[in-house]
């Protein structure tokens, strides 16, 4: 039996002077992690404020743990935690003040479990928000979103400006959360990396638009690199498969999505040599996503 | 484990509001508290109609400054420096926020208002510096201050925004001293101004009525304007 979803998003647009986010589909089974990975101001935080019920989409319907949004919100959202690189804590109060705060909010807060957190992320509660750093800054609310024990995460941007030792006890902590099959993650970013460490799931998003989305294991397979040498410079087969093409004197490359072995034998009956098949990294393919996602747009083509 | 909330959290949010402004909530009933000290001390060693002015300024100026204080920092600011995100996080919805926000800033200013119009009719009437004719036309006073206080906090609370804060308290500081001399000139207040009997006559009645059914009607506008919205971040 499949398990229910943690997020249903169908069809959410939104439009803004400078910026739409158009027909945007995105589900993702509860105990599994979707990373949503795209360019600065693609969409990914809109995506999330419209998830959390922050941000009313101008259509389309989205369901988060099986609630209506923003409809049902206050039920949706007493299971959800919810961190933003550009979330600010209150600077004046300490972090004991906030912990407080939270726990009289939430009667599922686990004082164990943020006691632990405290020690893990070397954070003093006495301490107050001013006096933090940013990576301090990041624990501080990822403790206050975890220690209420939710189930369901959703991180906009959560690693970003962290030195890599802050973001690996991040994202470890991250991993910790899934401690069951019923607690999911839905968190964004442009680091390729971080996405691919954790994610069940990867959403790609351009323009405002989700122009791939899949998970992990057929995006890893899916996408090809074939490194070929065309002595008598024959035409290339023309393929829709094909999403980037690079050539260097007789050397080429093509960068190929939903691979099959026919594509090969296809150039290699158009007079090409195969000299070697590549997978590529999630950064490689995201890069190729999105330039032949440009090239569409330049076109006019609908993605 | 399933996530659950206790029963309600506006007042949480209140108590939130309460305990980071406390300080400054503090400061100001000390200020209050010095000004009707020093009032005290002049009281009888200098002239009363100066003792009436220099106590309009000592107390309201402390109680309007902290209404503007608090509306700023638990409402403008929070918009300004993000942590409206970290509460819109938190299972509330823009109406209930809006409504924490108001049991707050409401209830502390009215003590203040309240205090310092208590004071200002012990002075004014109490000690006999005005006629008891007066006393409609200072209440007309209090209340517009009170309905001005409204109108900001309004303000405030549907802009989130500096400029549009401070654009709003210039124009209610303004218009606030026009509408009151606009009220003493009208001939029914202004004829018994001077009396020795108090007179609540239909004009004044009227007055303060329309008064409290503004800030009524702006507070709840407010709510539904704040219910409303669609994008609260």
């Amino acid at each position: 039996m499949s398990m229910p979803l943690a997020i249903e998003c169908e069809g959410i647009s939104k439009h803004y002077p400078h910026f739409q986010l158009q027909d945007v589909n995105l589900s993702f089974e509860q105990g599994t992690v979707m990373g949503l990975v795209g360019p600065n101001g693609a969409g990914k935080s809109t995506i999330l404020r419209i998830v959390m019920g922050l941000i009313g989409p101008d259509s389309g319907s989205i369901k988060v743990l099986g609630h209506a949004m923003p409809k049902d919100q206050l039920a949706a959202k007493r299971n959800i935690g919810f961190v933003a690189e550009d979330m600010r804590l209150y600077e004046t109060e300490t972090m004991a003040f906030h912990m407080e705060f939270i726990k009289s909010i939430f009667s599922s807060w686990d004082d164990e479990y943020a006691k632990t957190l405290l020690r893990r992320f070397d954070l003093n509660k006495d301490q107050k928000v001013k006096g933090m750093s940013h990576g301090q800054r990041v624990k501080a609310t990822l403790l206050l979103a975890l220690a209420r024990r939710p189930n369901l995460l959703v991180l906009d941007e959560p690693t970003t400006g962290l030195d890599p030792s802050v973001r690996k006890e991040v994202l470890d902590e991250m991993m910790n959360a899934l401690a069951d099959e019923t607690h999911s993650i839905l968190f964004s970013s442009h680091n390729t990396l971080d996405i691919e460490q954790i994610s069940d799931y990867i959403t790609f998003i351009y323009g405002g638009r989700v122009i791939e989305s899949r998970n992990k294991e057929d995006f890893m397979d899916g996408w090809r690199r074939l490194r070929l040498t065309n002595m008598q410079n024959n035409p290339l087969p023309h393929l829709p498969n094909i999403k980037e093409v690079q050539q260097s004197g007789r050397l080429c490359s093509l960068t190929v999505n939903n691979y099959e072995d026919s594509i090969a034998e296809q150039c290699v009956n158009a007079g090409l040599q195969i000299n070697n098949i590549e997978h590529l990294t999630l950064e490689e393919i995201f890069l190729a996503n999105v330039a032949s996602a440009k090239v569409n747009s330049n076109k006019g083509v609908a993605l | 484990m399933s996530s659950s909330m206790n029963s309600s959290i506006i007042p949480q949010l209140v108590r939130k509001d309460f305990l980071i402004m406390r300080k400054t909530i503090l400061i100001f009933c000390l200020v209050s508290l010095v000004s009707i000290g020093i009032l005290s001390v002049l009281f009888g060693r200098i002239p009363n109609w100066v003792l009436v002015n220099i106590a309009f300024i000592f107390l309201l100026a402390p109680a309007v400054t902290c209404g503007i204080v608090l509306l700023m920092k638990t409402i403008v600011f929070e918009k300004e420096k993000s942590t409206q995100l970290f509460i819109m996080s938190l299972p509330v919805t823009a109406k209930q926020l809006t409504l924490s926000k108001l049991l707050l800033n409401i209830p502390i200013f009215g003590a203040f208002w309240l205090a310092v119009s208590a004071v200002a009719f012990y002075f004014s009437f109490g000690l006999g510096v005005f006629p008891k004719g007066t006393v409609p036309f200072i209440t007309i006073v209090f209340l517009g201050v009170f309905v001005a206080y409204t109108c900001i906090l309004s303000v405030s609370l549907i802009f989130q925004s500096m400029p549009m804060s401070v654009l709003s308290i210039m124009i209610f500081e303004l218009g606030t001293s026009a509408y009151l001399w606009a009220i003493v000139f009208l001939e029914p207040i202004q004829k018994h101004i001077y009396g020795s009997i108090m007179v609540w006559n239909s004009t004044a009645i009227t007055i303060v009525v329309t008064q409290i059914v503004v800030a009524i009607s702006i507070l709840l506008m407010t709510l539904y304007i704040q219910s409303k919205k669609r994008s609260f971040i």
